[in-house]
């Protein structure tokens, strides 16, 4: 990460925050949305965008971490280890999630983690003692290194901390052998293999990181929403992580903030129109409607993102991927053959 | 014994139905590479629109034809206005679309016909047949004979007819399929419009079985483990494995859900197993691709790189 990469972050998070403390509760809101579907969609972004591993199975992951941290905080530890330990778990079921990656690739692993999709979910209504079934598992606020985390102002922090640490780890990791071999097994198992990286080790690590990743964001998903419930984790999250990754562009830098604001926002601006607009009875259809067909239409008009076209229109900008270049560019922006497909 | 054949009959009902929603995704995978989650789509819509023609007192055969012709149109548009621009995107962004094409259509309906279920008009007159000591309605019956008469018909028509073959060589060889003047622009999106008819059909008739509701579209991801099971490119398996996985979700809801509640209860603080039925084919879908990837029916190497 460059030292402009940095400044960046910091900056960003730092305006968020900002925003999030002097604006009021909604703000508050508003930002821990942002800042916790950006953690969500930095790990997609790793396992689809650089790895180039299509999954299905991102809302499942948050679940497990929001379950996980819900049960530990509600034991009486402190809501940080309890997000780390849903991060652990999150990574774990992670790699269970990535094994067929092992033997198969493209299309068939895709559909292999709907079924992971399908078998999480069917777990988080069964195993009533850990996730109290359909009802949900009501979530006692914590404290998180002795802060207790009983508003949304209180939790601006902890999460936008948690979002730079792990973008900054990313973009970190992204500079490494390992980050490397992610992108050249993403255009080419066949290449990768005759450079010597070890196909399998790397996309278990993708797994592995990325799956810590989300389930620390389910971790923070669960103490803002105070409730961990089958609902919130089904594959509607995972279409929205993937519509996140797609519309702020597919293996770029600041692509899953810029998606997740996107994605989170909309919604809401939507839902202040509806109400101002006295239509608040079909508004949830309108909602999932007016997302539907936004994503439809990036896709079709913009499949590089919204960083694409940012940096079309500022042709030196952030993450500036160049013209022409069909499929996700890299990391710091050169050009990389091909796509993900 | 009894019990058995009962749920046997019942699985073959409804796995026949399922047949027809996923020979239309393999329809689709074949022809244009595209993996389609807007098949469950398709599913409910079909079920909808039958609903509205049967209650302007259309006879029963009038409005499911003329709902199919709605969704094959249907098919038509999403393939030549969404899919078609796609051509070059990478992979995830084309499934992604396609469910984009899912929250969009069940949003539609929801704003249109609103949340709740709704009782579908009787298609199938009312009654029921018993024989060798098993029970069972002539809505089943119907449903499950309509759906694998179609679903044999197809696979005929697609087989042995001039159509048929222009199909399958668009869908085999592309390139040499333009060379010998097939019209493959036109034979994809004949395609679609079949296979988004023939999952418009199921959905109704789905909706004879279970009442109509947005659940439809998610029932249409059934499709998935069939397909994956009876291998991604093969009609004749998606027919066969949706014939099986019907069965293997009847004898689940019947027979295995009712014995491990028991031993679950006796052992554990679990009292319920949930819908296990539901998510039984998904563990037989990840089972088939880490043992055998190409399905029981498929072709190795027929992953589009």
């Amino acid at each position: 990460m460059s030292a402009r990469q940095l400044a960046i972050t910091v900056g960003v998070a730092v305006l968020m925050g900002v925003l999030g403390l002097a604006l009021g509760r909604y703000a508050a809101y508003l930002v821990n949305a942002v800042a916790i579907a950006a953690l969500g969609a930095l790990s997609l972004n790793l396992i689809i965008g650089y790895c180039g591993q299509i999954s299905f199975a991102q809302g499942a992951l948050l679940g497990v971490g929001a379950y996980t941290a819900g049960n530990l905080s509600n034991a009486g530890l402190d809501g940080a280890v309890a997000i780390l330990g849903g991060g652990l778990l999150g990574a774990a079921v992670s790699a269970l999630v990535g094994l067929p990656a092992m033997r198969l690739r493209g299309l068939y692993f895709a559909i292999a983690t709907l079924a992971a999709q399908a078998i999480l979910e069917y777990l988080f209504k069964i195993l009533d003692p850990l996730t109290n079934g359909v009802s949900g598992l009501v979530i006692t606020p914590p404290t998180i290194l002795g802060f207790p985390m009983n508003s949304d102002q209180s939790l601006v922090v902890p999460s936008l901390v948690i979002l730079v640490l792990a973008w900054l780890a990313v973009s970190r990791l992204m500079r490494t052998d390992l980050g490397r071999a992610f992108l050249v097994v993403r255009e080419s198992e066949i290449v990768a293999k005759g450079m010597g990286i070890d196909v399998s080790h790397a996309k278990m690590q993708a797994f592995l990181i990325g799956g810590f990743i989300a389930g620390v964001a389910g971790a923070l998903a669960g103490y803002a929403n105070r409730l961990a419930s089958p609902e919130a984790f089904t594959l509607d999250l995972s279409a929205d992580y993937i519509a996140m990754i797609i519309i702020g562009g597919l293996g770029t830098w600041p692509g899953p903030l810029i998606g997740a604001a996107f994605v989170v926002l909309l919604p809401e601006a939507i839902q202040r129109v509806g109400e101002a607009a006295g239509i608040s009875d079909i508004l949830s259809a309108l909602r999932e409607l007016a997302f539907g067909l936004l994503i439809i239409l990036f896709l079709i008009f913009e499949p590089r993102g919204l960083t694409a076209l940012l940096s079309r229109l500022r042709p030196r900008g952030i993450g500036a991927a160049p013209h022409g270049s069909v499929g996700a560019p890299g990391e710091s922006g050169q050009p990389q053959e091909g796509g993900s497909r | 014994m009894t019990l058995a054949l009962q749920l046997a009959v019942a699985g073959l009902a409804t796995g026949s139905v399922y047949a027809l929603i996923a020979i239309g995704v393999v329809l689709i995978f074949k022809c244009s590479g595209v993996v389609n989650f807007a098949q469950g789509a398709y599913a409910m819509v079909g079920a909808y629109v039958s609903y509205v023609l049967l209650r302007t007192g259309l006879p029963a055969i009038v409005a499911v034809l003329g709902s199919m012709a709605v969704l094959a149109v249907f098919g038509t548009l999403t393939e030549r206005l969404v899919l078609r621009p796609m051509l070059k995107a990478p992979l995830v962004a084309v499934m992604m679309v396609t469910l984009g094409l899912l929250i969009v259509s069940r949003a539609a309906c929801l704003i249109v016909w609103g949340p709740d279920q709704i009782a579908f008009p009787k298609v199938f007159p009312e009654g029921a047949i018993s024989a060798a000591g098993i029970f069972i309605t002539y809505n089943y019956v119907a449903a499950g004979v309509l759906a694998l008469v179609l679903s044999l018909g197809f696979l005929a028509f697609y087989q042995f007819t001039p159509i048929g073959l222009q199909q399958r060589c668009a869908a085999d060889n592309t390139r040499a399929a333009l060379a010998i003047g097939i019209h493959v622009s036109n034979q994809v999106s004949l395609a679609w419009a079949m296979s988004a008819a023939l999952a418009g059909l199921a959905g109704t008739l789905l909706a004879t079985l279970n009442g109509l509701s947005l659940d439809l579209a998610g029932i249409g991801m059934i499709a998935f483990p069939v397909i994956v099971v009876g291998g991604l490119s093969s009609l004749a398996g998606a027919l066969i494995a949706g014939l099986l996985l019907g069965m293997l979700q009847s004898f689940t809801d019947g027979l295995l859900t009712p014995a491990l509640e028991e031993f679950l209860r006796e052992h554990t603080s679990i009292y319920s197993v949930g819908a296990l039925q539901q998510v039984v084919p998904y563990a037989l879908l990840v089972l088939m691709l880490l043992f055998r990837p190409q399905g029981l029916f498929g072709r190795r190497g027929t992953e589009r790189v």
